[in-house]
């Protein structure tokens, strides 16, 4: 039964291979074809799914060294030496130099610009001047209820306002006063 | 083996049969193509890596079978399920102007393609192969019980799933 089985499965001959492969890969093979031009099923295979380090097949076989030192290029090195995929991924030499030429001018623009002290500055006279309001109103606040001890102490800015007091008591001394 | 092989008297001895094997590994002939070109760039640009090799047929199996598992790997992580692919009709063997013969085929094509890839690959060398399970091994770096095993797993798998067919073709 099992041999019977084993036979016929052996009697069913396979597919033959494609005539046109031969003259495709063999020119490959021998280099007739640019190194990166390729068919569009090998671009398609080997920019997005393979691997920059990938399809170079495990060499190992028993009785087969091969040195470490030896370089070993992946199948699909170009004639310069790139792998194919890099070659494919690569972005040209133009978009390189017209983002760096974009990025010098902005940096460019960035040295040249006059606002950005100015408005630093202006934002830091702003605070001072906002400073200096409140303390005015302090003040003010202090003459208005009679408090002559922070009034005299008028010219020191830095002199915190006291914590306001129960309203009860306010209300107390402006009528006492 | 030269020192200079001839590539295309490699392609010719060995290009058949590598591409029913990786076809059937594969399951897919813009895959068999590429992994094809592949194994003969690398072997026509460095025809150094033939030197000393004695079983020239079993070298060039085995650089498929690493390639044609790595790109099974690889694109089993990014792009498509190759357990389903596999089980996708496809033509694997020659057509058959009998209609038995050929339903026989196509079922059979199909009963592969639902095996492990393992399993498959054992199969095949060993039935259109015609290796012995020393050079499978070999081939595949695998051990020899596990050679054998695969292929007796395997053919048992495909005689379950084709025995009516194959009873009735009897």
């Amino acid at each position: 039964m099992n041999a019977d089985f084993e036979k016929q499965l052996q009697g069913q001959p396979l597919r033959e291979l494609p005539r046109e492969w031969r003259d495709e890969i063999l020119a490959e093979a021998n280099g007739a074809r640019p190194s990166g031009v390729r068919s569009p099923g090998a671009v398609m295979a080997h920019s997005w799914l393979v691997g920059r380090d990938s399809v170079e097949p495990k060499l190992d076989l028993p009785g087969k060294s091969h040195g470490s030192t030896e370089s070993r290029p992946t199948l699909s090195a170009t004639a310069d030496g790139l792998p194919v995929q890099a070659v494919s991924t690569w972005p040209s030499l133009r978009a390189w130099a017209g983002l760096a030429a974009v990025w010098v001018v902005i940096f460019a623009l960035h040295l040249t610009a006059p606002d950005e002290p100015r408005l630093a500055r202006s934002s830091s006279s702003a605070t001072m001047m906002s400073f200096t309001r409140m303390n005015e109103q302090t003040l003010m606040m202090a003459q208005l209820l009679g408090q002559p001890d922070q009034a005299d102490a008028g010219e020191a800015p830095a002199a915190l306002p006291a914590p306001p007091k129960p309203r009860s008591e306010i209300a107390r001394k402006q009528l006492v006063g | 083996m030269g020192s200079s092989p001839n590539i295309e008297r490699l392609y010719d001895e060995h290009a058949p049969a590598l591409f029913g094997f990786l076809l059937n590994l594969l399951r897919n002939e813009a895959d068999t193509y590429d992994v094809m070109q592949e194994l003969f760039v690398k072997l026509g640009r460095r025809p150094a890596l033939l030197e000393g090799v004695r079983d020239e047929r079993g070298f060039v199996l085995r650089l498929a079978h690493n390639a044609a598992i790595d790109l099974i790997r690889r694109r089993e992580t990014r792009e498509r399920n190759y357990q389903e692919l596999a089980r996708e009709p496809m033509a694997l063997f020659a057509w058959s102007a009998d209609p038995d013969e050929q339903i026989f085929r196509e079922k059979l094509a199909e009963a592969l393609g639902e095996l492990p890839a393992d399993q498959r690959a054992v199969v095949h060398l060993k039935l259109w192969g015609k290796l012995t399970f020393e050079a499978i091994a070999e081939t595949l770096e695998i051990p020899l019980n596990t050679a054998a095993s695969r292929y007796r797993y395997g053919l048992d798998k495909l005689r379950e799933r084709l025995r009516p067919l194959y009873d009735e073709i009897k």
